[in-house]
């Protein structure tokens, strides 16, 4: 069972008269487990792949299926089920709640989630737990993404998925948070989707899918993937 | 083109502008209809008053009235401008239990009335009457019907020639203890003094049939025709603008003797009307300051807030060229627009309300017997509304301002909120102990703190007006249970003719005699007894009652409307005359009764209240303290009252007392009702456009939450819940508040009714629940639009 399915998914924007064709007719398979780079230019459709898949939007057509559920046709009170049992989030603006500090920020998903981690092993995998008490306004950029992945993988989400998730930061914090996700995939078993523009990210990923207008160039397993130090920036 | 920029800005913050308009509306609305509403009664008042020539001082003596030799000796007074005899008497109308007052006036360009339809007013007519058109209109009456009036003896018939208004009688209370005009069972008219004339020769000539003897003595019938006649003009009525101690002093010269003299401040149509104009002022002064304060309060922060998201807008128009005064005027201009929009809303509300109480039909019309009803503003309120629109334009001037200070490249950067810092009470356990969101949302109401004071502003304005209306419905309900649940114990107030009582010749022997009468008519009904008369205190015309009370008739209340039993060792003043001559238990006080050299000192026992400002006593004390007593009422619960007994002058039931206060009630129902309306506008209004505020604030917290798996229930329970501890918090803050506005309200409106607050149990709870409903309501309403969050979009703007 692949840990994400595309059966012929298209996702059509309206615009009045004007009609935007962000995925057409894809088919992709993405194994379990794996870290899985989806790369290409910008308005390729490749966070409109992601938020699909994040129960974030749903395909005008085709079918997905997440670790073997059909998401593709769940209501707004499922779809909100899903988010928080079986995938976590981690976007390039952190999108952390400003007015709670960081330890509460991870651990407001078990006001939702079924099984959730403790939020304090959560932080000292990321290597915060001193910055607990801290807001995140206090705290810098590469550390505020930091958070966000403690908060995601605090629900113990079976899949991670990424939106350029070092678009904002330089390129030592960028390495370290690489390689925290990669960990996650390594030592947690953890399907990570990370969504970049960046084609060195794509040469860490044990799967790399191209997309460009809207379609899968290529989806290919990569036999030697680099470590995130071995990554040029 | 920034003219369609600010148009269409206008549209992206339509809730916020509506919200701004309708509070500015509110605001100039309540200030401009309750200032139009004094004011409206001030100059239509006066106006009528004037036409119909008010008198300005009333010279009485009921015992032998006025000669047409002294009311020319008061005319010739200097600094008297006009004066008249006038009658002013009492009548029983034939087959009713009405009463109309008659009045006669022989100069009508003093004390006259306005026509509102038929025929003029004609001096010479011995048939004419012109009655009051409200009394005519509740009773079915049209010009050209006959109407009986009976007075003791005297009979007079006349015909309706007109329907009329008339000053002295714009506000008429044919008994003295009615709190509003009844027309269904009372009103006044006016004859000629023709009519008046003939109606006692008539009488002559029916005692002379009966006593043929008496036409020897032909000298003597023509002298007591005269005293007849004068005997009814019991009143001189003057226009003057002498000061009531310059004029009592010349008229006692004139006359030769002392004669009560009442001012027009001391008559009911005149005093309440004024009552009236002062209690508007205090509503224009009170009630919409609070709306004004949260108009223009909603105004700064909404302000802010919009020139905070415009932020990269205004940088942009920087960096493109534009000057920082075209960006000033620009964004100034919304708060004009905005204003301007309020205030033309707000003076269409402002004369609605102004309408709607002061109109003839309105409860107003109901009290007030005037006919001019044009609605009038002072000038200051458009002075106040010119200010407001200023500061408005002065608020968003000073929100660009900020957004326009440093470079170019500063103003682009978008605003950021200020940054959280820990509270102190974080460090507690119980803090600790919170759930996340109680954490979200307490830091939420710190880190925005002038959105939580404004809606804590808006709860406590709502509380405000909703426990000032109801409590003061509460105060005058349980007044109306304590004076006619508990001091008035009878069914039926009997007034006597006290004509009898004062003689020439022997007024102790005619006073003892009369005063027998009155006692054995008392027996009679198995009644308590009053004597009520005029005293002078200082300057001041005041009530003196002695009361007899031996069958519990009549009761007395303190000032906690507890009852009171009159002990015998001193007399019981009234609050006001505790007030105005700071005197209380213990203190002494002295009075002359009016037309009497004679001065008595009391010891004061207590303070009562009162309906009249009134000093109080038993009759053992008065005997006592050697006060004179002629008996003036008796009160019975006897229903069935004889005619044809000439001590008994008229008499009001217990019931028709009451149906007078019902109308007084509904006129204070309408405040009401006006107040709950505008507590709940004020409360949605207020609620609606700081929640709304809020949504757009923490949009991207909200989104994050969904992202995350946080249902839309779940973040609407988060939203609503702010708002009702916001809600609780100006509920506590707005309760005392709202019982110390009322305290004021209640003293500064209604003085003369001597009330205690009261709060019902009711109230508080129709006032939580109420405040709470609202807060409810737009919660959901602000909570619905969780629904609409886009995660995608919202998610994807960079901080």
């Amino acid at each position: 069972m692949y840990a994400v399915e595309f059966k012929d998914v298209s996702r059509v924007y309206r615009n009045g008269d004007h009609e935007q064709r962000a995925l057409d007719h894809v088919d992709l398979q993405l194994p379990a487990g794996k870290f899985i780079v989806i790369l290409g230019p910008s308005g390729a459709g490749k966070s409109t792949l992601l938020n699909l898949v994040g129960g974030l939007d749903s395909p005008t057509e085709g079918t997905i299926l997440v670790d073997g559920q059909d998401i593709s046709r769940l209501t707004n009170n499922e779809l909100a089920d899903y988010r928080a049992s079986t995938v976590g989030f981690v976007f390039q603006s952190y999108n952390l709640i400003p007015t709670l500090t960081v330890i509460e920020n991870v651990a407001l998903v078990k006001e939702i989630a079924k099984e959730p981690l403790s939020s304090h092993d959560m932080l000292k995998a990321v290597g915060l737990i001193d910055h607990s008490h801290a807001f995140p306004s206090e705290l810098s950029g590469g550390e505020q993404q930091r958070v966000s992945i403690a908060r995601a993988l605090a629900k113990n989400p079976k899949i991670l998925l990424c939106d350029e998730p070092t678009g904002a930061l330089d390129s030592e914090t960028g390495v370290m948070v690489l390689k925290l996700l990669l960990s996650m995939a390594r030592d947690m078993g953890k399907t990570i989707i990370v969504v970049t523009h960046n084609q060195n990210i794509a040469k860490m990923g044990d799967v790399v899918v191209r997309v460009k207008n809207g379609k899968i160039v290529y989806c290919e397993e990569q036999a030697n993937p680099l470590s995130a130090e071995e990554v040029d920036w | 083109m920034m003219l369609k920029k600010l148009l269409r800005t206008l549209l992206k913050y339509k809730a916020q502008f509506i919200s701004m308009a309708i509070m500015i509306a509110l605001g100039i609305g309540v200030f401009l209809g309750f200032n139009m509403e004094w004011y409206t009664l001030q100059v239509n008042s006066n106006r009528f008053l004037d036409e119909t020539g008010f008198a300005d001082y009333r010279l009485y003596d009921t015992e032998r009235g006025f000669s047409a030799e002294e009311l020319e000796r008061i005319r010739a007074l200097d600094g008297v401008d006009d004066a008249t005899r006038f009658m002013s008497i009492s009548m029983g109308v034939e087959g009713t239990d009405d009463i109309v007052i008659l009045s006669v006036s022989e100069n009508m360009n003093v004390s006259g009335f306005k026509l509102m339809e038929g025929e003029p007013y004609d001096p010479e007519s011995t048939d004419g009457m012109w009655l009051s058109d409200s009394y005519a209109a509740s009773n079915g009456i049209n010009t050209g019907d006959s109407l009986t009036l009976t007075y003791k003896n005297y009979t007079i018939t006349g015909t309706v020639r007109g329907l009329i208004k008339a000053g002295e009688h714009m506000i008429c209370l044919v008994d003295e203890s009615m709190m509003m005009p009844d027309y269904s069972s009372g009103g006044f008219a006016y004859v000629s003094p023709a009519l008046l004339e003939r109606v006692v020769d008539e009488e002559i000539a029916r005692v002379l049939d009966e006593n043929p003897l008496y036409r020897l003595a032909g000298g003597l019938i023509s002298s007591e025709r005269e005293s007849s006649i004068n005997r009814l003009f019991m009143q001189i009525n003057v226009i003057s603008g002498l000061s009531k101690a310059e004029f009592v002093e010349k008229a006692d010269a004139a006359l030769g003797r002392t004669c009560m003299v009442a001012s027009k401040a001391e008559t009911v149509s005149w005093a309440e009307t004024q009552g009236e104009i002062n209690e508007g002022k205090t509503m224009g002064s009170v009630l919409p300051v609070l709306f004004l304060a949260i108009a223009v309060l909603t105004m700064v922060t909404t302000m802010h807030r919009i020139t905070a998201n415009e932020k990269t807008q205004i940088g942009t128009l920087k960096a493109l060229g534009f000057r920082d005064k075209r960006i000033l005027v620009h964004y100034s201009s919304f708060a004009l627009f905005i204003g301007l929009v309020g205030t033309v809303l707000g003076v269409g509300l402002g004369y609605l309300l102004g309408w709607y109480i002061m109109n003839p039909s309105a409860a107003m019309g109901t009290y007030i017997d005037m006919p001019y009803w044009r609605l009038h503003a002072p000038w200051f309120t458009w002075a106040v509304i010119a200010a407001i629109i200023l500061l408005l334009v002065f608020i968003g001037f000073m929100s660009v301002r900020r957004m326009l200070k440093g470079t170019a490249a500063d103003a682009l950067r978008p605003y950021t909120p200020k940054k959280m810092r820990h509270l102190a009470l974080e460090e507690t356990r119980l803090f600790k102990k919170l759930s996340f969101g109680t954490k979200w949302n307490l830091r939420d109401c710190f880190r925005h703190k002038s959105r939580s004071f404004m809606t804590l502003f808006g709860i406590f304005g709502c509380v405000v007006l909703l426990l000032g209306g109801l409590g003061m419905r509460d105060t005058m309900d349980a007044f109306i249970d304590s004076f006619y649940g508990t001091a008035i114990n009878y069914s039926v107030r009997i007034n006597l003719n006290t004509e009898t009582a004062y003689s020439e010749e022997d007024s102790d022997t005619a006073r003892e005699s009369y005063n027998q009468a009155a006692l054995e008519l008392c027996e009679k009904y198995g009644g308590d007894w009053c004597a009520q008369s005029s005293v002078q205190i200082v300057d001041k015309a005041c009530g003196l009652e002695i009361y007899s009370i031996t069958r519990d008739k009549v009761r007395f209340l303190d000032g906690d409307m507890a009852p009171v039993a009159l002990a015998d060792d001193g007399a019981y003043i009234c609050t006001r005359i505790a007030r105005s001559f700071d005197v209380g238990a213990g203190d002494s006080l002295s009075f002359s009764p009016y037309g009497s050299d004679d001065k008595y000192t009391v010891k004061i026992a207590g303070v009562i209240s009162s309906l009249s400002e009134s000093v109080i006593m038993s009759e053992s004390y008065a005997r006592n303290q050697g006060i004179p007593i002629t008996v003036t009422s008796v009160f019975t619960d006897e229903t069935q009252i004889e005619s044809g007994n000439a001590l008994i002058q008229s008499y009001q039931t217990k019931q028709a007392i009451m149906d007078s206060f019902d109308q007084f009630m509904e006129l204070m129902n309408v405040m009401v009702v006006l107040l709950v309306l505008a507590a709940i506008v004020l409360g949605i209004v207020v609620l609606y456009n700081l929640g709304v505020m809020s949504y757009v604030e923490r949009y991207r917290e909200m989104a994050t939450l969904k992202v995350v798996g946080f249902k839309d229930a779940k973040i609407g329970r988060l939203l609503i819940s702010q708002n009702l501890w916001l809600t609780a918090l100006g509920i506590i803050i707005g309760i005392p508040l709202g019982a110390a506005v009322l305290d004021y309200l209640i003293k500064a409106l209604a003085a003369e009714y001597e009330l205690s607050m009261v709060i019902s149990l009711t109230t508080y709870l129709f006032t939580v629940l109420l405040t709470v409903g609202v807060s409810l309501v737009v919660g959901l309403m602000v909570a619905k639009k969780n629904k609409r969050i886009d995660m995608v979009s919202a998610l994807k703007t960079e901080e």
